[in-house]
């Protein structure tokens, strides 16, 4: 009898704690930020739902770029942000801690990488084979399209944190001589490669893995020296006008890798927090959501919903 | 070996067409002041209209890389997407199962200096044609119809026209049909994105409103001399 009572105040302890928790959520605001690409937009929705299912929240989602989303993480005006990239924000994350606005990030990342993409067939037909050689002028001409005598390379979209880098990439190998740097929106880009793959034309670009290009066309990556933190220099654009000249990344991406960010109102809240820190997705994970929203178009909020349902264990881990 | 002769084939039309040009510019290059520029052999060809025109009733067609076929399309874009590439000259209607329709286009002098994601936000059979303001001030002909010239076989709008929006609003942009064959292919002449009228009215009967249109980046303009 003794035992049963001492069970059932813990378990009335465990439930009036957990009821503590669903109605601190509840009261307090969270907003999940949403940036631009496919993978973060289901995360983003995996996270708001699990929230309000298991959580009783009433989360929101606002979309804006990356590097604000970061940042008002910091100031505790978003409350999440689902994928924060690293190293690409590294110089945003240590300039934040200076200012006393924490981040803190889940530990259990995804794996990524960052490159220099070409379909297979341009290897053979321009004689491009590492990141290096597109600052020879007779190997970048050949992605000329526009009658300058300079090749065309996108580099990501305006409001990515690896755009910047990208442009300090080029400043350092020094193709930014010989291309002109493309930035657009990362749908532009993929019909480009799409048109190139149709047409057998040559065609160069920045690219991201986990992505669905991937399972989509034949692509290579271009060589280059290993990562060397000897020859990464990034100044903060924030605050140095010619932070492109007094930068330098003349090798590959450090390994790269991206996690849950979340601000410290939402540390406050031990329960939520537990739950951010226990997301494991895998690349694989990424790879489908992000063919399914892209290919298969299916809108992130379903794929949220579907990925949920087939993981109910996996989600039932990471918020017991 | 294979892949030469292929991509020989696949741009032979291209080839035809250079040197009708090529071979202009070398007898009256003092007179031409309009030049295109040729993307496989990166260089600027004066252009002549009347030889431009006497190929098209010679062979009584547009080369064959630019007459309408279904092609290989991977892409992650639905089907009813349009996608233009103003640099080679192919606008690609998307269609289901990694197939798209390609048709040859015509891209205006002016070109298509930009890229982005617009959207068809209206569409029109044998649309009025008002001439902007500038060129009602410039020629006569224009002037005339200055409150709009109706449509029918001699409007450059030719026999349908999707224009294309941005965040709602109309651009200065449209998808239009031509009187005018032989331009397919090439920058030249005003305008926007012209297409023989049989491909225009193709098109027009699978594009529906709202259809998303992605202009790719190396579409910039290649004209130059007006």
């Amino acid at each position: 009898m003794a035992t049963r009572m001492i069970c059932k105040s813990v378990v009335a302890a465990g439930i009036a704690g957990f009821m503590a928790t669903v109605s601190n959520a509840a009261e307090e605001k969270i907003v999940i930020g949403v940036p631009a690409w496919p993978s973060a937009e289901v995360t983003a929705n995996i996270i708001s739902m699990t929230l309000e299912d298991k959580f009783g929240a009433k989360p929101e989602l606002v979309q804006r770029g990356t590097l604000t989303i970061l940042n008002q993480v910091g100031e505790d005006t978003i409350q999440i942000h689902p994928e924060v990239w690293l190293p690409n924000l590294e110089t945003a994350m240590a300039r934040l801690e200076a200012a006393d606005a924490t981040v803190h990030l889940s530990p259990k990342g995804v794996d990524a990488a960052q490159n220099i993409c070409a379909s297979r067939e341009t290897l053979d037909q321009t004689g491009v084979g590492s990141v290096a050689d597109l600052s020879k002028p007779e190997i970048a001409a050949q992605f000329d399209s526009d009658g300058d005598g300079k090749g065309e390379i996108w580099i990501g979209a305006p409001s990515w944190s690896s755009t910047a880098i990208e442009k300090v990439r080029a400043h350092s190998y020094g193709y930014d001589q010989t291309m002109t740097l493309l930035e657009m929106p990362e749908d532009v880009a993929m019909a480009a490669v799409d048109v190139a793959a149709s047409l057998g034309r040559p065609i160069v670009f920045y690219c991201y893995a986990p992505h669905h290009v991937f399972k989509l066309h034949d692509v290579v990556k271009l060589e280059e020296p290993a990562y060397d933190a000897a020859k990464w220099k990034l100044a903060d654009s924030n605050e140095d006008a010619n932070w492109i000249e007094n930068s330098m990344a003349a090798t590959a991406w450090d390994h790269s890798h991206f996690h849950v960010g979340y601000s410290a109102s939402v540390k406050k809240m031990p329960e939520i927090a537990g739950f951010l820190d226990s997301i494991s997705f895998n690349a694989d994970d990424i790879v489908d959501m992000s063919y399914a929203v892209e290919v298969e178009r299916i809108s992130p909020e379903e794929v949220a919903r579907s990925w949920i349902e087939a993981n109910s264990d996996r989600i039932g881990e990471w918020t017991k | 070996m294979v892949n030469l002769l292929t991509r020989f084939r696949r741009y032979a039309p291209l080839l035809i067409l250079a040197p009708i040009l090529a071979g202009t510019a070398i007898a009256y290059a003092q007179t031409f002041k309009t030049q295109i520029y040729d993307p496989d052999t990166r260089k600027w060809y004066n252009y002549d209209q009347n030889r431009a025109m006497k190929y098209y009733r010679k062979h009584g067609q547009t080369p064959g890389d630019f007459q309408r076929q279904v092609v290989t399309f991977r892409t992650a874009e639905k089907p009813g997407t349009i996608i233009i590439d103003g640099d080679k000259h192919f606008l690609y209607y998307v269609l289901p199962n990694f197939q798209a329709i390609r048709y040859g286009i015509g891209v205006g002098r002016d070109g298509f200096g930009w890229a982005g994601i617009v959207e068809v936000g209206r569409k029109a059979e044998w649309p009025t044609w008002t001439p902007p303001p500038e060129m009602v001030a410039r020629d006569p002909n224009a002037a005339k119809y200055a409150g709009g010239m109706p449509g029918g076989p001699e409007n450059p709008l030719g026999a349908r026209a999707m224009y294309l929006y941005v965040g709602g609003q109309d651009s200065i942009y449209r998808i239009h049909g031509t009187h005018q064959p032989w331009t397919i292919g090439l920058n030249i002449s005003s305008g926007c994105i012209r297409m023989v009228n049989d491909d225009v009215i193709d098109l027009y009967s699978r594009v529906e409103v709202g259809a998303r249109v992605i202009v790719l980046m190396q579409g910039a303009a290649l004209y130059k001399g007006v």
